[in-house]
């Protein structure tokens, strides 16, 4: 501010300034030109010690006010120091306030965490509470759920019988119509039964008139078949005496018939006894004539068989003359017999012994063959062995030519070298080129040596392969030689030995199939076996006929049977009650076991018909009374006739049909 | 019973096997349930505890078949015995146990014994038994009312006595079969087998 003062105190000095040196210039300005000049450079020079004092009040000022800006400046200091210190003291206690308020809100802290400790234990407890709660709250509504299933189950149970006795109200309803229906149906009934029954006695009397006549009828009708038995006794009666008399005519007759009957009886027995005998005699004599046949048959075998050992005994005979010995009996051939037999013993035993010592023989033969073959093998190893050497020999001779020629040549070249010597100076060169020739020479031998190790090799291989085909020649041979036919047969041997291992492969494949087959068909069997298939050739399966299985369908169907009838009465009697009629004591046949209802129903009828009928009587006594007391005390009988009509007979009147008839008018 | 002498006859072989039968048709009536099990009432035999029926009708009924089945095995002219369990809504065969009969015909009627001791075929048979009923397991249930029929299988010429008929096998369509263990008494060799029907859930 005092800056700003002390500027605008710059400014209004420079602005007086500058006012101060306008003003001369205007006064200053008419009068003459040189005075003008050195007006002028008086007033330049008077600007220009203005401008300087201008600078220096400016500087002054300047100055003054940066003195006063430090004395500002360090007032500033002082209050702000001072200010800060208040700060400073402030915000100390500030400090202390916070650091106990800090302390404070600590022990709040703390004494918030115990208690949020303590709340979270308790909050623990009570959540164990709670779950506890909640699970006896869970059991609590299951049980109430179930008490409440139970109780909409009883209500539902209570529904369906209040529905229930609904129903049956309707029906005990129904059937109180239906009862009421019947009891009128029951009274017209009556009326008209009553009419019957009195038809029914007019009938009966007419039917014992009837019968009456009837009885009538039928004695007499007894009489007159009577009159006509004994009418028909007295006709045969006279038949009869007709055919006595004729009888008796004829009887002298019988008598005369009779005497020769007993004779021809008399005779006849006679003659039965011979005939008896003479029977026995020809039994006797057709068993002789039998056995005689069968004697005859005997011989006549007899004598075939005669014949056929004569003939044999002929054969023996002549026997002697076909073999040339000296035979009559069969004795003599049994001991022919014996001593061929035993000379046959004999030679089979030198058989023996020859076939013994020709297997003997056989074995050694072999043994020697094999001896020979192994002499045989061991003579052609040699002559290999000694081919081979011939060889070796052959070669070294040759390698010795090979190497004398080289020598000689070498020697020629080392001439021919040494008699150059002298003329020209290619020494080196040519020690070179017998260096170079030295080097291809032993390469060539080397090569020419492993050469010849091949070939030492090669050779070797080919005499032991040949020594293997001349063994193989020399079996062969032998076996040829055992074999004698086989030498041109060799390959048809081959053949036939193919063919028979092929029939033999193809043998053993069917065997395998035929196997296979065998155990899959047994394997069927065995199945069908369990199964319980059986031959119905061998076998056969019976069972009792009483036996639990039949007992049980035969009840079974008795049952069908049973129930099935019981329907059938059912629909009929419900027929019966749909149309209305009344149920009678018939249908007492029925095997239904009546239900409670039926029977509380029957009940109710029975009191029912009770009821009317007392209360039919009590009303009749009750009428009956009345109208005699009305009788007696008025002195008229009133009847009803017909509808509104009323009929009153006096007690004084002298006949039944004196009487004064009333009308009256219609009641609504 | 030939229990007190040493060797086995044709008589005793049939009276053994006869008795094996009885009880192992008991058995398996009892096991598969045709009869209700309180119609069932426990013996001991062959050293186990098994079940014989109490139902007058039904003891008549296998008293009948088991004395004729000993009189033919007497004669060596009985093949198989087959108990058939049906169905009595459907009339189809659910199952078939199958005990074939093998007889050695080389002893004569009366004479010949055979060396085997009474324990070994009772062992024989003990094992067997206790194969029926280790069967339950694995046969199928019998869900329906069912009742049961015997077969014999006999010789051709065998002559058919009064109450008896002849019948078809009665075997099952579609059918598994198991085999079970066979005993011998050196005279009559009796294996078992077991036929039922499959069914459809596995």
């Amino acid at each position: 501010m005092d800056g700003m003062d002390d500027e605008t105190t710059v400014f209004t000095t420079l602005k007086s300034f500058k006012s101060f040196i306008s003003k001369p210039e205007t006064s200053q300005k008419p009068p003459d030109s040189s005075l003008a000049h050195h007006h002028l450079q008086r007033q330049y020079l008077q600007r220009i010690e203005m401008e300087e004092a201008a600078e220096k009040i400016c500087s002054k000022t300047h100055l003054l006010q940066m003195a006063q800006e430090k004395q500002q400046m360090e007032l500033s200091h002082k209050r702000a120091r001072i200010e800060l210190e208040k700060a400073a003291h402030i915000s100390a206690r500030d400090l202390e306030r916070e650091v106990d308020r800090n302390q404070e809100l600590l022990n709040r802290i703390k004494k918030l965490e115990e208690r949020e400790a303590e709340t979270t234990r308790t909050l623990n407890e009570q959540m164990e509470m709670n779950k506890t709660l909640k699970k006896s709250l869970e059991g609590e509504n299951k049980k109430l759920e179930e008490k409440e299933s139970v109780i909409s189950e009883a209500n539902k149970t209570n529904g369906a019988l209040r529905d229930e006795i609904r129903e049956l109200n309707h029906k005990l309803k129904k059937l109180d119509m239906q009862l009421t229906t019947q009891s009128t149906d029951n009274q017209g009934l009556q009326e008209q039964l009553e009419l019957q029954r009195k038809k029914y006695q007019e009938l009966t009397m007419k039917f014992q008139e009837l019968q009456a006549t009837q009885s009538l009828n039928s004695d007499n009708e007894l009489k007159i078949k009577e009159l006509e038995r004994r009418l028909a006794l007295q006709e045969q009666d006279s038949v009869i005496v007709r055919n006595m008399k004729s009888e008796l005519a004829r009887l002298p007759d019988m008598e005369r018939e009779l005497k020769r009957l007993r004779e021809e009886n008399s005779y006849l027995r006679e003659t039965q006894e011979n005939s008896n005998l003479l029977r026995e005699e020809t039994e006797g004599l057709r068993r002789k004539l039998e056995r005689l046949e069968k004697l005859k048959e005997d011989m006549v075998s007899l004598e075939l068989e005669k014949e056929k050992q004569a003939t044999v005994l002929q054969a023996w005979e002549n026997l002697s003359e076909m073999t040339g010995l000296n035979i009559r009996k069969p004795e003599d051939l049994s001991r022919e017999i014996i001593q061929i037999q035993q000379r046959e013993i004999a030679l089979k035993q030198q058989n023996h012994s020859v076939t013994s010592s020709a297997r003997a023989l056989e074995k050694a033969r072999a043994q020697l063959q094999g001896e020979v073959t192994d002499l045989r093998t061991k003579a052609l190893e040699e002559q290999k062995k000694r081919e081979q050497q011939d060889a070796l020999v052959r070669r070294l001779q040759k390698r010795v030519l090979l190497l004398t020629k080289e020598r000689d040549g070498m020697k020629a070249i080392l001439e021919s070298y040494d008699s150059e010597l002298a003329t020209n100076e290619y020494s080196p060169q040519l020690t070179r080129r017998v260096k170079e020739a030295e080097d291809m020479l032993q390469k060539v031998q080397a090569h020419n040596l492993e050469i010849e190790a091949q070939l030492s090799k090669a050779q070797e291989e080919i005499g032991t392969y040949k020594l293997q085909t001349q063994k193989a020649e020399m079996e062969l041979d032998v076996l040829k030689k055992q074999a004698p036919g086989a030498e041109n047969s060799s390959f048809v041997m081959n053949e036939e030995v193919s063919s028979l291992r092929q029939k033999i492969e193809e043998l053993e494949a069917e065997r395998r199939r035929l196997e296979d087959q065998n155990n899959i068909l047994e394997m069927r069997l065995e199945k069908h076996n369990l199964q319980g298939a059986y031959d119905p050739t061998k076998t056969k399966v019976i069972h009792l006929r009483m036996n639990p299985t039949n007992i049980a369908k035969q009840q079974r169907l008795d049952e069908v049977e049973h129930l099935r009838e019981e329907c059938q009465q059912l629909r009929e009697r419900i027929r019966a009650l749909q149309a209305g009629g009344a149920v009678t004591s018939n249908e007492g046949t029925l095997s239904l076991p009546p239900s409670q209802e039926v029977l509380d129903l029957r009940r109710q009828l029975e009191s029912a018909e009770l009821k009317n009928q007392r209360l039919k009587e009590v009303f009749q006594k009750k009428i009956q009374e009345f109208r005699t007391v009305c009788y007696v005390l008025t002195g008229y009988q009133i009847d009803i006739t017909t509808e509104n009509q009323y009929r009153l007979t006096s007690v004084y009147a002298e006949h039944m049909e004196d009487s004064l008839l009333f009308k009256h008018p219609l009641i609504q | 019973m030939s229990s007190t002498l040493k060797g086995i006859t044709l008589k005793g072989s049939a009276e053994l096997v006869a008795e094996f039968f009885s009880f192992g048709i008991n058995s398996i009536l009892y096991q598969r349930g045709i009869y209700p099990p309180e119609t069932f009432t426990r013996v001991t035999q062959y050293d186990m505890s098994l079940y014989l029926t109490v139902d007058p009708n039904l003891k008549t009924y296998l008293n009948d078949v088991v004395t004729q089945l000993k009189g033919w095995l007497f004669d060596c002219t009985v093949q198989k015995l087959v108990l058939v369990i049906t169905c009595l809504e459907t009339n189809e065969v659910l199952e078939r146990w199958q005990f074939d009969i093998e007889c050695d015909k080389t002893i004569t009627g009366s004479s010949g014994t055979r060396e085997k001791s009474i324990k070994a075929i009772q062992e024989e048979i003990r094992s067997v038994i206790r194969q029926i009923t280790a069967t339950v397991t694995f046969l199928p249930l019998l869900e329906t009312a069912c009742s049961f029929d015997l077969l014999i299988y006999t010789d051709k010429d065998q002559v058919v006595p009064e109450k008896w008929e002849e019948s078809g096998p009665k075997m099952i369509a579609d059918s598994e079969e198991v085999r079970l263990r066979t005993f011998t008494t050196t005279i009559h060799k009796v294996s078992s087998m077991v036929a039922y029907k499959r069914t459809d859930c596995i």
